[in-house]
């Protein structure tokens, strides 16, 4: 177990050093001034003074490879640089937001797993009846709609409508509901079909029917046998849902104007704030190769066959 | 045994299923935020898309300070866009770069110190060493404190527009000790003070008992800062926020149409164009730049994609600043006229071709503003009409693209007259030097023309100089100008003095109050 996770721990660090300096990279070729967004972000022209100044500010005439270095050595030292436009250090600006995507994430995360069950356990008991029809619609709509019109929807029913829930912001637990749904729905109805799949699979294993034989009732089978094994393979796609909804939130979060991560990366990147967009790509890497290790571990601590492996 | 821990799973799942359906249940009846209104403690919510970074004046936040009430400048600009005064009572020019500002008694800054000549040069000091915008529209060369309220400045250059530039919010005068250190609330003289900041979802202002001017009306306004902006009108129709800025366009009918709200609308010193690049090998020559200029069906333009809420333009600066109303020339030529005396011939397809090549041109579009696409597919179409083939192409930055020589057109947006003045604009985009002049215009007269309105003071001959620039840029046309934009607003009833107002940043103000 000790040879195993300093294997993934290295992998990890690989992984993070790869993805930065590739960020570093693409970021630098792709089009787009800092200096010179930064100067007309009310649309009024700069001076060729004003220009060259900030860019000399901002460190942006020195060549690429001093960049690099620069961003390197700072990197190691878990230094992350300053903001271009808060001019506050990009850990500073990173560790402030991540709250509140950790509450939406989490929350979202509660909403996925309340789906997945509830959807997956019944339309397996209820196979090829109406529910499973109803879950199977859900499953397509949950994969087709696109999250950021089924925010709008919820905010137009209730709060544009009904005056239920509040339309944006974060404060309240009613301020996380919408955006917790419209994160978690989508996922949920998938994986529900994945349990269903997986559970109905299990139905046909020789320990099941061993399980009727010895006269067990069929809903302590389902819960108890079948239920366990074949929750196995969502465990892992739990994990890399909850790495998605850590860092992927990005459109949920704009639409409800809350104030995590993913709004603010949008901000970073329309005002190509270097540093905050490297800074939050290693975070994210981090977040997701550590999430994938872990699952890894519960993965192995649920299933004793990989340990004998 | 087994049954027992069966019953336990069962129970705990009910629990726990009953729970999620009354917290649900629960937030059924919940009381709306926004206006909360009593006698005394009136409270207004209201939606931005902007949001501050900081609370530092003096940098690229400038302009978010000054919208939230708390920032106040020398000189405001009145809604004819004419420096009035401010801060400073009144002023005078000793000589072409010498001018002596006289300071309003009894202003104090939030944290109750008095504001005088000192602190007032403190300020302005730190806005021209941090903001580089500052430096270039105020010229300065040096400050003096002549007495307790009277400040002398003086510019390296004769600078007829620092009046005019001293309304711009670069150069918030603010008890410069507060900024300096993060433990203390910021302090200006605006009718509303620093409550709280919630970075990227609020700030909060609340009533400067102490203001010099007239007493706000509201005790507390709370500014929300919503970026998209349907999540805006839905905030302002859920009643979330009592009034959102920057409606967009597409869904003025829907408050329109809503007996809760009213939608405002005010001119905006924005104006969308067409760029030529004056170095391309077809717009060298000024036919065709006519051509492509008289193709642009503007009105349509205003009518069906601005849906109204706009003006056509004429030049660069809208027909509300006293050197806005440029007559154009009316054309004399057809295009077919122009098209044949420059040596092109329609092909079998009725495309304009000249030895054997088509007249074909990309014209460059960006998705930040979602309007220009439209447009360019409007003028596409109607060139094509024309017998002129246009390729759209979108960029992801548009100015990294215009740096660059190989482009035809291009849609653009700028805000023309930020301080109602013509001049930083003029220089900044048409001298021949400039790295900001995108269209690549060189003209040695027109920079003789820049010239001289930057030394000239009298209010009058200036005006007639930017009409005569604008004539001249109108002749020689390095671009199209389409549209002067509307600001739109949409605010609940009850709100009053809200309003949009040409300059972007003077929204809100002691005088709004709300119904009780």
């Amino acid at each position: 177990m000790i040879r195993f996770c300093l294997e993934r721990i290295a992998q990890l660090m690989m992984v993070i050093f790869f993805v930065s300096t590739l960020t570093f990279l693409l970021l630098r070729l792709a089009p787009g001034d800092p200096a010179y967004i930064l100067l007309t972000t009310h649309d009024v022209p700069a001076s060729e003074e004003a220009l060259s100044a900030l860019r000399k500010e901002l460190g942006l005439t020195e060549p690429l490879w001093t960049q690099y270095v620069h961003w390197v050595t700072d990197a190691f030292t878990w230094q992350w640089g300053t903001s271009y436009v808060s001019k506050e250090p990009v850990t500073e600006e990173l560790f402030r937001r991540i709250p509140a995507t950790l509450e939406l994430a989490t929350a979202g995360l509660m909403v996925m797993i309340f789906i997945t069950f509830i959807l997956g356990i019944s339309t397996a008991i209820y196979s090829n009846g109406l529910l499973d029809l109803v879950g199977r619609l859900m499953a397509l709509l949950g994969s087709s709609i696109p999250s950021f019109w089924l925010g709008f929807l919820f905010i137009y029913f209730f709060s544009v409508q009904y005056g239920w829930l509040p339309s944006m912001g974060r404060g309240t637990l009613k301020h996380l509901i919408l955006p917790a749904i419209t994160l978690g729905l989508g996922m949920g109805t998938i994986y529900a079909r994945v349990l269903r799949t997986n559970m109905l699979e299990m139905m046909n294993q020789h320990f099941i029917k061993a399980a009727k034989a010895r006269g067990l009732s069929n809903r302590r089978i389902l819960v108890f046998q079948v239920f366990k094994h074949a929750f196995l393979p969502v465990v892992t796609m739990l994990g890399t849902s909850f790495a998605f909804m850590l860092g992927g939130s990005i459109i949920v979060e704009s639409i409800f104007s809350w104030p995590g991560l993913g709004k603010y990366i949008v901000e970073a990147i329309n005002m190509r704030d270097y540093p905050v967009i490297q800074g939050y790509v290693m975070f994210t890497s981090f977040l997701f190769v550590s999430i994938h290790i872990v699952v890894d571990m519960i993965y192995v601590l649920l299933d004793p066959r990989l340990r004998v492996r | 045994m087994v049954k027992n821990s069966h019953q336990k799973y069962a129970l705990v799942f009910w629990m726990v299923f009953c729970s999620l359906i009354l917290s649900l249940a629960g937030c059924a009846g919940v009381e709306k935020e926004g206006a909360v209104v009593t006698a005394s403690d009136k409270k207004v919510t209201l939606a931005f898309p902007w949001s501050p970074q900081s609370l530092d004046p003096h940098g690229s936040d400038s302009w978010e300070i000054m919208r939230s009430g708390m920032g106040e400048t020398l000189v405001k600009l009145n809604e004819e866009l004419k420096p009035t005064p401010w801060l400073a009572k009144e002023w005078k020019q000793e000589n072409e770069t010498t001018w002596v500002f006289k300071l309003e008694d009894n202003v104090s800054f939030h944290n109750g110190k008095a504001m005088d000549a000192a602190s007032v040069k403190e300020s302005l000091l730190r806005s021209l060493k941090k903001d580089q915008k500052a430096k270039d529209l105020l010229q300065v060369e040096s400050m003096e404190v002549l007495s307790e309220n009277e400040l002398k400045i003086v510019t390296k250059q004769p600078n007829a527009a620092l009046i005019a530039h001293l309304a711009d919010p670069s150069t918030i005068i603010a008890d410069v000790t507060t900024i300096k250190d993060k433990n203390n609330d910021p302090a200006f003289t605006g009718s509303f003070k620093f409550k709280q900041f919630n970075k990227d979802e609020s700030l909060v202002v609340e009533r400067y008992e102490d203001y010099w001017g007239k007493e706000a009306l509201l005790s507390e306004v709370t500014i929300k800062f919503i970026p998209d902006g349907n999540t805006r009108l839905m905030a302002l129709q859920s009643g979330d926020v009592d009034a959102a800025t920057d409606i967009p366009i597409d869904n003025i009918t829907l408050l329109e149409k809503d007996e809760k709200f009213d939608v405002f609308t005010a001119p905006s010193l924005r104006t969308h164009m067409l760029l030529f690049n004056m170095s391309s090998p077809l717009f060298k020559d000024v036919a065709l730049r006519k051509v492509i200029d008289m193709s642009i069906p503007r009105a349509d333009i205003v009518k069906s994609i601005m849906m109204d809420q706009g003006t056509e333009a004429k030049s660069p600066f809208p027909e509300i600043l006293p050197f806005g109303k440029v007559e154009k020339e009316k054309a004399t030529e057809s295009i077919e006229q122009l098209m044949k005396q420059r040596g092109w011939k329609k092909n079998a397809d009725a495309m304009w071709e000249k030895q054997g090549k088509p007249f074909e041109v990309t014209l460059l579009t960006f998705p930040q503003r979602p309007e220009l696409t439209v447009m360019a597919e409007t003028i596409q179409s109607e060139l094509l009409n024309e017998g002129i083939k246009v390729n759209i192409r979108q960029v992801e930055n548009i100015d990294e693209v215009l740096a660059n020589d190989d482009w035809d057109l291009s849609m653009y947006s700028m805000l023309t007259a930020h301080t109602g003045d013509p001049q930083y604009f003029l220089n900044i985009f048409y001298q021949s030097d400039s790295e900001s002049n995108v269209s690549h215009y060189v003209s040695p007269s027109l920079d003789l023309m820049i010239g001289e309105l930057n030394h000239t003071t009298d209010w009058t001959k200036r005006n007639q100089l930017a009409l005569q620039i604008q004539e001249m840029i109108n002749k020689d046309l390095p671009q199209s100008f389409i549209v002067h934009p509307k600001t739109v607003f949409g605010v609940r009833n009850g709100v009053k003095g809200f309003t949009p107002h040409p300059i972007e940043y003077y929204y809100i103000h002691s005088q709004i109050d709300v119904n009780e």
